[in-house]
């Protein structure tokens, strides 16, 4: 086998990583009228149109529902439209990772960034709402970004599986598709875990995405941090799902290339 | 002399299946029926060394596993059996222009492509003018790139690619392109190269090139390496092996 002592996180690599993430981000873009706003529109209207669909049209008894549904919106956005371009992502570089070496999750990791910065923006539409909410400023605002990080690495964790399993498996693409649809209405988006009976909270605390979700909304709309003990079982399940999907990635990797 | 490369019982296998099933329905349809796979040996017990300072030449009849062979050695495939050793950074020239993207302009065509080469942006800041001087291409670099002539694209990448510090070049018929005067300047890049004691592993089918530059050439036939030695009775082999 290959014996080249590498490093992963090399600056060499590093350098990859940013230049394929950020010309990405450019291209993706490039090309339409409304460029970059196009990332902030794609959201903006989905949570319009089930804003007037569940506020005005059936009246959820929730408190400041925009923001509890914005914010909803925005991170399963971040995590539907990230698993979904990582998917093909060996696809769409398949003249890049055929011609030359480099770590073959340099460009899961760099297609996750890019989604990435597409969800910084959106989170920037959602500070400018919060800001005009009549809800003051929290110091638990900033526990957010441990979110952030959980919610980045579960959302790589998925890419990594689905990239490298997309490889050998070409269908999974409209399965995870259907998943998604699924998902939607499964993760407390458009509706707070509370309107639910509780013996089913278990079930849906099994999503860790609905985890995210809702403890996000407790530091930005209530204005506190969860308890102690609820933040400890969203960090090991992070991680428990990282490693997963380090396990399978590593399984295949060695594939991609004259498998694609 | 140190070795830079070294192959020790390589092989490599491909199972090639006659009726590729890669979605469910396929699989779901057809599951009384078995998938012949055939394995094709692309590569068989190649024993190969380098040295640095060495100029290697690769030459066999097409389908005889060149290509194969320096993408094990580049680390794209991994061998199904044996061992690769690589004492350095690797700098592949397996296809000029990778990662090139036709929405950028060239000069970030040029950034990204020597990035991906393992260049950092300072030094590409540095060598900027030059690519752009030696692939003579400084009125166009604006552009975007898919309005550019192959050519030029791949004036273009070959100018970044000699810029590319590495221990160990991997060239896969690089040379057969641009037109006559660039084909040229491209040789004479070659022998400066050479020149500087740099290692190059140069498959082609340009067998007077070979003969230019090449200390030693490798004669490849079905995966295995028939000859390896001296360019001149190598390359007497190979075509007294094909009759010409």
């Amino acid at each position: 086998m290959t014996k080249i002592k590498e490093q992963i996180f090399s600056k060499k690599n590093l350098r990859i990583l940013k230049e394929i993430a950020v010309s990405d981000f450019k291209v993706r873009y490039q090309n339409s009228i409304l460029g970059y706003v196009w990332t902030l529109i794609k959201p903006l209207l989905l949570f319009a149109v089930l804003y007037v669909v569940f506020s005005v049209f059936m009246r959820f008894p929730v408190e400041n529902y925009q923001l509890y549904l914005l914010l909803g919106v925005i991170i399963w956005n971040f995590f539907a439209e990230a698993t979904v371009v990582a998917l093909r992502s060996f696809e769409t570089k398949q003249s890049l990772i055929t011609k030359i070496y480099f770590p073959r999750i340099i460009v899961v990791i760099a297609s996750t960034l890019t989604s990435f910065m597409t969800f910084l923006l959106n989170m920037l539409v959602f500070l400018v709402f919060l800001c005009l909410s009549n809800i003051g400023f929290h110091f638990s605002f900033f526990f957010f970004l441990i979110y952030i990080i959980e919610l980045y690495f579960i959302i790589l964790a998925f890419s990594l599986i689905l990239s490298a399993l997309y490889v050998k498996f070409r269908d999974l693409s409209h399965i995870w598709d259907v998943l998604l649809q699924i998902g939607f209405w499964l993760t407390p988006i458009i509706y707070p875990v509370s309107l639910i009976p509780d013996v089913y909270h278990r079930f849906i605390y099994l999503n860790p995405l609905a985890r995210v979700i809702e403890y996000s909304r407790v530091v930005f709309v209530d204005g506190y941090i969860p308890a102690f003990n609820l933040n400890i079982t969203l960090a090991i399940m992070t991680i428990l799902i990282f490693i997963l999907g380090m396990f399978v990635f590593r399984k295949f990797e060695s594939q991609i290339a004259e498998n694609i | 002399m140190p070795k830079l490369v070294e192959l020790n019982n390589i092989n490599k296998i491909f199972r090639i299946p006659h009726e590729r099933r890669n979605t469910l329905k396929e699989n779901f349809l057809n599951f009384h029926r078995k998938v012949k796979i055939e394995d094709f040996h692309a590569l068989k017990n190649i024993n190969l060394t380098i040295n640095q300072g060495d100029f290697i030449g690769i030459i066999g009849r097409n389908g005889s596993g060149k290509s194969t062979l320096l993408k094990i050695i580049a680390n794209i495939y991994t061998p199904t059996s044996g061992e690769v050793v690589v004492n350095g950074s690797i700098s592949p020239f397996l296809e000029l222009g990778v990662g090139f993207n036709g929405d950028m302009t060239a000069r970030e065509n040029v950034y990204l492509n020597g990035i991906i080469l393992g260049l950092s942006h300072k030094e590409i800041d540095k060598k900027y003018k030059e690519i752009v001087k030696y692939a003579e291409l400084s009125d166009f670099m604006d552009m975007k790139l898919k309005n550019f002539s192959s050519g030029m694209q791949v004036r273009l990448a070959f100018s970044v690619a000699i810029q590319a510090d590495a221990d160990i070049y991997l060239c896969d018929e690089v040379l057969a392109v641009g037109d006559m005067s660039f084909q040229k300047k491209c040789f004479d890049t070659f022998q400066e190269f050479k020149k500087a004691g740099k290692t190059i592993i140069y498959v082609t089918h340009d067998l007077p090139s070979v003969k230019e530059f090449c200390n030693k050439t490798a004669l490849l036939d079905h995966g295995e390496i028939l000859t390896f030695g001296p360019t001149e009775e190598v390359v007497k082999k190979y075509l007294q092996s094909l009759n010409v």
